[in-house]
């Protein structure tokens, strides 16, 4: 128990808790705006936080990471519309759905590399966004699919931010764990790290099938919340490229990095995004130019120059 | 029927290989995937369009600017930005990736998402050939876009910087050791990279409607066709140009446009991992 009290003293563990009771008390007395947009802010925490899962630690750069969170949302649709199930029940499903979708696809698609891999899932991605489009019986097609509407907005606050708070444990787990040590071998070289004796494709593939579990969750919450979905929104390759730019900007294959770069990010576009949607995706666009040619390792590799903040990235890049 | 439809599909093959063949080049010689490569294209229309529409300007004489102006750009962002981290495979792609947004952006900004088309005299003219109709410009296009294939496949082959460009790609280090500057060569392949695109772009204006968001739609094109052909193999894109085609316009006749692209993307998907050195087997794979 003293030892307990001794490791919750330490300044990190005293900032968790301090960010976990304000983000509890937060929504009261706060306007309607800034808990949605808050809200919202965490759905991109979750997005780039999975992707971060696949692409941060093992390398493998994902364009087609949509198609997660597009299934989960379609699956938590169709299981409410027309089968009538409960929210919770439904968005589990999802989860799981786009976890067995993520495990099914990897297999094939793991055994490429680098470009060819990125290619493949956007390829993947646009043809599970038309099947979407065309199984018109079962999603509407482009139509769109009404789902059973539940305004209460602190619902959504605070189902959002418990999937925040499982994103970040399971990140945090990566972090300290073998199976992260793994992925960063295979992140490093997967040749060598075959060699050590890492089973590369078990450990690309469970890293592969988390991030499609996370993206799916926030799919499924993010389909009950706007209450109406169609496969042009939850397919958008532009919100791959959101989830890359938010990773790469606070900093890949960290814990942090994904928060802060979904923040930064979403507050950008929250200013720009509705009056000047082309200097918003402009801005991106330099965004991720500067971050390749300048800083590499994101807002969290340059914090880690600064002393005293090295724990904001517990392991170092190389 | 059918003749009809193989016979379109081959025409269109023909500016699909047009657009695929500066990708191909650039991912066999520099091993970058250029993700603005569809822009290139997009640029180009777009500079035979002002030209026609503002200058009256005979359309298929525009594809020289269309050349000049995406080789000189090409040749600089290379220089200035790929070159310093050419080496880093996943880097390049997110750079080629914010350019391809920095491009389309601008684009859609200055000229609005508008559907454009250029409309010469002469687009729309048929003549029938062995009870088949054939579309002037289409036939034209083909021309051309075999023209620029078998046209760069003799530059590679004959001329002296093509000779150093395939050494640069075949064995970067020899090349240099062979007192060939691997910087500049990078910079020229990338610059007829994007110069053919350009071109591609100024042909393409002609048969399809143009806007400043079409980029995306063709680079998907671009790998389709490059990933068929395989990816770096130049006489690939052709095929693989003329095969998408013939699925393109099958699928859009028998089935639906949205049918198409699932085709088109499964086809995508299943080659790259089942062979991912093209249907030939002559592109190259890490």
């Amino acid at each position: 128990m003293k030892q307990y009290s001794k490791i919750l003293m330490q300044p990190r563990w005293l900032a968790v808790i301090a960010v976990a009771l304000f983000l509890l008390v937060f929504p009261f007395g706060v306007t309607g705006y800034m808990l949605r947009f808050l809200t919202f802010v965490f759905m991109w925490v979750i997005l780039a936080g999975s992707i971060n899962m696949v692409t941060g630690y093992t390398g493998y750069l994902d364009f087609g990471h949509i198609v997660f969170f597009g299934i989960g949302a379609y699956v938590t649709g169709v299981l409410m519309v027309n089968f009538a199930l409960p929210f919770f029940v439904s968005m589990f499903a999802g989860c799981l759905v786009a976890l067995a979708v993520g495990l099914g696809v990897g297999v094939p698609s793991m055994r490429l590399r680098g470009a060819y891999f990125a290619i493949a899932m956007l390829a993947f991605a646009e043809a599970v966004k038309q099947i979407v489009l065309e199984a018109k019986s079962v999603t509407r097609g482009g139509l769109g699919l009404s789902l059973p509407v539940y305004a209460d907005y602190y619902f959504f606050y605070y189902v959002m931010c418990l999937a925040v708070a499982s994103t970040v444990v399971v990140t945090y787990w990566i972090e300290r764990s073998e199976f992260g040590y793994a992925l960063r071998a295979i992140r490093g070289s997967e040749v060598a790290a075959g060699v050590s004796g890492v089973n590369t494709l078990k450990y690309k593939l469970a890293a592969f099938g988390l991030s499609a579990f996370f993206a799916g969750m926030a799919g499924g919450i993010y389909a009950y919340w706007m209450t109406f979905i169609y496969p042009s929104d939850v397919f958008n390759i532009a919100m791959t490229v959101q989830m890359v730019v938010m990773m790469f900007l606070g900093g890949s294959g960290t814990l942090v990095g994904p928060i802060i770069g979904a923040f930064i990010l979403t507050t950008i576009s929250e200013i720009l995004w509705a009056r000047f949607i082309y200097l918003y995706m402009i801005i991106l666009g330099i965004v991720v130019m500067v971050i390749v040619l300048v800083m590499p390792h994101g807002i969290v590799g340059l914090l880690k120059r600064v002393r005293g903040l090295k724990w904001l990235s517990s392991k170092p890049k190389k | 029927m059918i003749e009809q439809i193989l016979l379109d599909g081959i025409l269109i093959g023909g500016i699909y290989a047009a657009f695929a063949v500066g990708f191909s080049l650039v991912f066999g010689v520099i091993n970058v995937v250029n993700l603005a490569h569809g822009e290139f294209i997009m640029l180009g229309s777009f500079i035979t369009y002002w030209l026609f529409q503002l200058y009256h300007v005979e359309p298929f004489l525009t594809i020289p600017v269309s050349f000049g102006i995406l080789f000189v750009l090409g040749y600089y962002l290379q220089k200035y930005l790929i070159n310093p981290i050419v080496d880093a495979e996943l880097m390049t792609l997110l750079l080629t990736f914010g350019l391809m947004m920095v491009i389309a952006n601008i684009a859609l900004t200055v000229w609005t998402p508008d559907y454009r088309s250029v409309e010469a005299a002469y687009v729309g003219m048929n003549f029938p050939f062995m009870g088949l109709t054939v579309s002037f410009v289409r036939l034209v296009t083909f021309v051309a876009a075999i023209v620029i294939i078998v046209g760069l496949t003799m530059f590679l082959q004959k001329t002296d910087v093509g000779r150093a460009i395939r050494a640069t790609a075949q064995n970067r280090e020899r090349a240099i050791l062979l007192g060939i500057n691997s910087g500049r060569i990078y910079s020229l392949t990338f610059a007829i990279g994007a110069a053919l695109a350009g071109v591609a772009g100024s042909l393409l204006s002609l048969n399809f409607v143009i806007f400043a968001a079409m980029g995306s739609e063709y680079l998907l094109f671009c790998f389709c066709i490059t990933v068929l052909g395989g990816m770096g193999y130049i006489p690939g894109a052709l095929l693989g140009g003329m095969l998408l085609g013939v699925i393109n316009s099958v699928c859009t006749y028998y089935l639906t446009v949205g049918m198409m692209y699932v085709i088109v993307f499964i086809i995508l998907f299943i080659i790259l991992v089942v062979r991912p050195t093209g249907l030939f087997g002559k592109g190259r794979m890490e």
